[in-house]
């Protein structure tokens, strides 16, 4: 606030965007490590680590897609299953879409690309409740904090990546940033019982079902089982 | 196709697909299609995916379609799973996970 006359508004509202994702930056290096290293771990490249990170920039997608199509499973598993890990990004852009309607034509494909799930959570819940910032600034800001950050720990993660040795165990790490995130996501008893379903789910089809297609069913049974559970029922509106 | 080149057409059509799902919505104002049936599915997306990806990881370990159950995983997951739950920090439940991995491990093997 007190920068509001000295500084331009757009350039407050960046920082004061980047401000607001600034708690969670710390919580996303982890992530971009492993995601980094588990393109190296897979055999590939630098090249490939960064194509990842830099193109995808969608963190719990990549390292789904990476790590199963090392385990050997088909191209259309890997990728199926990404893309219903992001299919949630659709309605965090409908729902954001109103607050960067003011945005000029060439700037929104760049907005549509720094979604993510922080900076559409500080966004939505700080952001534009604020009357001293631009929520397109803002929002900006958010986003090129997190790119940045997650660009630099990717980098680290595949430069590290080639040096750990194998006995340390640390493909376990990958389903463990998925449990990191997880945790906080359980808010509700619906989350709790998606979780459940899906556990079950999971543990069964991927020993029955061939080539890790599995884990592709047992989303979307878990997305069901909670559609289900929140479906409008008779004398409610919604 | 060499693997390289399988996993750059992942990353290209992973990257065509998700920037469209996360973009389009901004793009056109949000006047897309969204009936509350899709949004009710995808609301569970985060839930329903990170569980997937994490229960396989902690009960079995597999070569190609071969899996076996590995109690030292899921030892250490119950573990960390707890402290997330608990602190809600990325770094302990990565920290406190390995560490109970390799404990777990080490225990099993020595009680043979």
């Amino acid at each position: 606030m007190r920068h509001s006359v000295a500084m331009p508004r757009t350039r407050h509202s960046l920082i004061e965007g980047a401000k607001g994702v600034a708690p969670i930056l710390i919580g996303v290096i982890p992530f971009g490590l492993v995601a980094g290293a588990a393109v190296r771990q897979a055999g590939f490249g630098l090249a490939e680590a960064m194509g990842m990170s830099v193109i995808v920039f969608a963190g719990a997608s990549q390292i789904a897609a990476t790590t199963l199509f090392a385990s050997g499973a088909p191209l259309w598993v890997a990728l199926g299953t990404a893309l219903i890990i992001n299919a949630r990004m659709f309605i965090y852009s409908v729902s954001i879409a109103p607050l960067l309607a003011e945005a000029p034509r060439w700037l929104r494909p760049i907005l549509g690309y720094m979604l993510v799930d922080q900076n559409y959570a500080s966004t939505m819940t700080e952001g534009r409740h604020r009357d001293d910032v631009d929520i397109i600034g803002y929002y900006a800001g958010g986003g090129i904090a997190l790119w940045t950050v997650w660009q630099i720990a990717s980098i680290a993660g595949a430069l590290l990546g080639p040096f750990i040795p194998a006995s340390w165990g640390l493909e376990f790490a990958v389903p463990l940033v998925f449990l990191a995130m997880l945790a906080p996501a359980m808010k509700d008893r619906t989350a709790v019982g998606v979780a459940i379903v899906t556990g079950i789910a999971a543990a069964v089809f991927v020993t029955l079902l061939p080539l890790q297609s599995g884990l592709i069913v047992a989303i979307i049974t878990g997305m069901a089982f909670g559609a289900w559970t929140d479906r409008p029922r008779p004398g409610e509106d919604r | 196709m060499t693997p390289v080149m399988q996993f750059w057409l992942l990353i290209v059509v992973l990257a065509i697909g998700t920037w469209s799902m996360r973009s389009f919505p901004i793009i056109l104002h949000g006047r897309v299609p969204h009936p509350a049936w899709l949004e009710r599915l995808l609301k569970h997306v985060p839930v329903a995916a990170l569980t997937a990806l994490v229960v396989p990881g902690a009960l079995y370990v597999h070569e190609g379609s071969a899996y076996s159950f590995a109690p030292a995983r899921t030892i250490a997951a119950v573990i960390a799973l707890a402290v997330a739950l608990k602190t809600k920090n990325v770094v302990a439940t990565l920290a406190a996970g390995m560490g109970a991995l390799w404990l777990a491990q080490w225990a099993l093997a020595a009680l043979g």
